[in-house]
């Protein structure tokens, strides 16, 4: 009869707990509950195929326990390395208490709904039953919050796991500057910052470690090779943001707009902004050009710290005329470039 | 299969860790704890009954209270050793990624910080999520909304709106959520007399009312627009990013372009996403979408020319 796996694999962590040293396979086949033994007196072709659906039911079992947390020790062979029992210690495979207060846990529970749909959906409900095994019941309210992960959750999962796993990835991804083009990363970290999500890794084709948006990774992510492929820095470096892609710019504002940049950004009144005008001539600014942007014309001038310039070319054009960028320059010739781009498109 | 393995397997541990921590647990409670029917924790305490060691006999099993078990109440007699087994590097990756969103997001509950922190110790240097907190959120706008939100009364916001328009609203706030990191709140507007998302980081200022929350929370999360009308893009598929992000948006891709076909509720927003991929598009379609699209470029020609 067969047995449900769950109790299955309940009875085998029993067992594996218990062995004084070790269980063999051929021991765990023969004597824990839900395993089919060897049928007596088959044909060569029976025992086979009996045989067969034996490994891959132990070798999925194996992989869920694992997957689970628990510790599972293969005993090899110390002259052929071949793999010869299995071992749990009892003491490095049950859950800690975490004196967790009742608020702690409630607010734990977020977890459940913010994966959503993807694989870590699954693991964060597995951690709030585990979690719960040591809290007192106590009814409670929901809470009134919520997070959510939107973008690309599918692709956070699968990164996640591969950075766990040390193993490498490859997915179609589309930069500012290069444009589209098939990736292989040995992933290290994933860092969240503000609406977004980054990986870091090393760009196994180019040998240099890169900082992708995971939010540009576009279809599936696939696993490549085996876990511990590779090895990860000792020291991953998480100040990506601030001297490669970021910086700062220098946008006038029409007065009443541009709040979001404002509340970001430094207003340069008084002497700070004649300093720029002077500043803007060095650089090559036309007269002209300073003088239409100064506050007498009507605009406010500030600056305005970015990480990514292309976000905030975006936020820019969408202000519709009320920014005007004065540096750098690369930035205000894109938002003209997009400008014209979409007039010859929305000319047909 | 009814049930997936290892939620069960998870379970059944649970079980006997809760009820060997509480001494003895009525059904009731454990399928209120567990989050299953009481019928659901009959039978998983039968199949913990009937586990044990090799031999399966006598003093090989899981034993309970056989009086007890038939009031509906669990106590161990032997567990055999059974305990809840740790949380996997993965499953502690699942709570803490969740929570360290909420906390970026600048809207998180106070115990939201502590219980990252316990869990975040459990996974050691091997974190593989690392969340960089921006201070984009104005910290005494967040604070004033938690008190709202938990004492379930209306606040008067000045609100930035995505096109720039400023505004002074009646809020009823029901939550806070974090969306990929960013706060919003969802509410009833009294001023729209709908459902709101508003973000915190639009937020000038929030000061507390006096009125209670009457509006009872929507029905779903999210955005309550409705389209008005289809607009069909083709563009490189370089800006296949953004077009993924559209509401309801279908991709198809056409040689090395890709077709998005999506419901339009914002016009206007839909121009702003438009220009931001310009370089990559190269049709769009209806009209209404393309004059748009135009107007909003016009204006960016006119001040980068002024």
């Amino acid at each position: 009869m067969a047995t449900d796996a769950a109790e299955r694999l309940l009875n085998l962590i029993i067992a594996l707990t218990h062995a004084p040293r070790r269980m063999t396979r051929d021991e765990i086949r023969a004597t824990v509950a839900g395993y089919t033994p060897r049928p007596r007196g088959a044909t060569e072709a029976d025992a086979k195929k009996v045989d067969a659906a034996f490994e891959r039911m132990f070798e999925r079992d194996k992989d869920d326990l694992r997957r689970m947390g628990v510790p599972l020790h293969t005993v090899t062979d110390p002259y052929d390395g071949a793999d010869i029992g299995y071992k749990i210690v009892a003491a490095d495979a049950a859950m800690p208490s975490l004196d967790l207060t009742a608020a702690e846990v409630a607010v734990l529970g977020l977890a459940a709904e913010y994966w959503q749909g993807a694989t870590l959906g699954d693991d964060a409900r597995l951690a709030l039953t585990k979690v719960a095994s040591h809290t007192p019941h106590q009814v409670s309210e929901p809470l009134p919050w919520a997070a959510l992960a939107t973008a690309s959750k599918d692709a956070t999962s699968v990164l996640v796991d591969a950075i766990y796993e040390r193993q490498r990835v490859r997915f179609d991804y589309t930069s500012v500057s290069s444009g589209m083009a098939r990736r292989t990363v040995e992933p290290w970290r994933l860092v969240v910052r503000g609406g977004n999500e980054y990986l870091l890794g090393l760009d196994v084709d180019k040998s240099e470690a890169r900082t992708y948006r995971v939010s540009r990774v576009h279809g599936t992510v696939k696993l490549l090779g085996e876990s511990g492929d590779f090895e990860r820095p000792a020291t991953i470096p998480t100040d990506i943001f601030t001297a490669s892609t970021g910086g700062s710019a220098i946008i006038a504002l029409r007065p009443e707009s541009g709040h979001v940049l404002r509340s970001r950004g430094t207003r340069l009144e008084g002497a700070a902004a004649q300093d720029l005008a002077v500043e803007l001539v060095a650089i090559g600014a036309t007269a002209s050009e300073v003088e239409g942007s100064h506050e007498a014309a009507g605009w406010e001038i500030f600056t305005v710290p970015y990480d990514h310039l292309d976000i905030l070319r975006d936020e820019v054009l969408a202000l519709r005329g009320a920014a005007k960028v004065m540096a750098p320059e690369p930035l205000a010739n894109s938002i003209v470039d997009h400008a014209r781009r979409a007039l010859e498109v929305a000319h047909g | 299969m009814a049930e997936k393995a290892l939620p069960r397997l998870t379970r059944l541990l649970g079980i006997m860790t809760y009820v060997h921590d509480q001494g003895e647990a009525t059904f009731t409670e454990l399928a209120d704890h567990f989050g299953v029917t009481t019928a659901q924790i009959r039978k998983d305490i039968v199949a913990l009954w009937s586990s044990g060691l090799p031999g399966y006999s006598g003093g090989d099993l899981i034993d309970f209270d056989a009086y007890l078990y038939d009031q509906d109440v669990a106590s161990i007699v032997d567990s055999q050793g059974v305990t809840q087994i740790k949380l996997s590097t993965r499953e502690a990756v699942a709570l803490v990624g969740a929570l360290s969103s909420l906390l970026a997001s600048g809207a998180a509950p106070d115990v939201a910080v502590s219980a990252y922190n316990k869990i975040r110790a459990i996974l050691g240097a091997e974190d593989p999520v690392t969340v960089v907190p921006t201070a984009e959120v104005d910290p005494a706008v967040a604070q004033s909304l938690r008190a709202s939100v938990v004492a379930h009364k209306v606040a008067d916001i000045e609100y930035v709106d995505a096109s720039d328009r400023r505004t002074s609203r009646v809020i009823e706030p029901h939550r806070l959520v974090a969306i990929d990191g960013v706060a919003y709140v969802e509410c009833f507007c009294r001023r729209a007399q709908d459902y709101r998302m508003l973000r915190l980081d639009r937020m000038v200022s929030v000061t507390a009312g006096d009125d209670d929350v009457v509006a009872p929370p929507a029905d779903e999360t999210g955005f309550s627009l409705v389209p008005q009308f289809e607009a069909t893009v083709v563009a490189a598929r370089g800006a296949r990013w953004v077009l993924e992000d559209l509401p309801g948006v279908v991709l198809t891709d056409v040689g090395d372009d890709v077709q998005a076909t999506f419901g339009v509720a914002d016009l206007d927003w839909v121009a702003d996403r438009l220009l931001a991929i310009a370089p990559y598009l190269r049709t769009v379609a209806p009209q209404s979408v393309r004059d748009a699209l135009a107007d909003h470029a016009h204006a960016v020609l006119a001040t980068a020319a002024s």
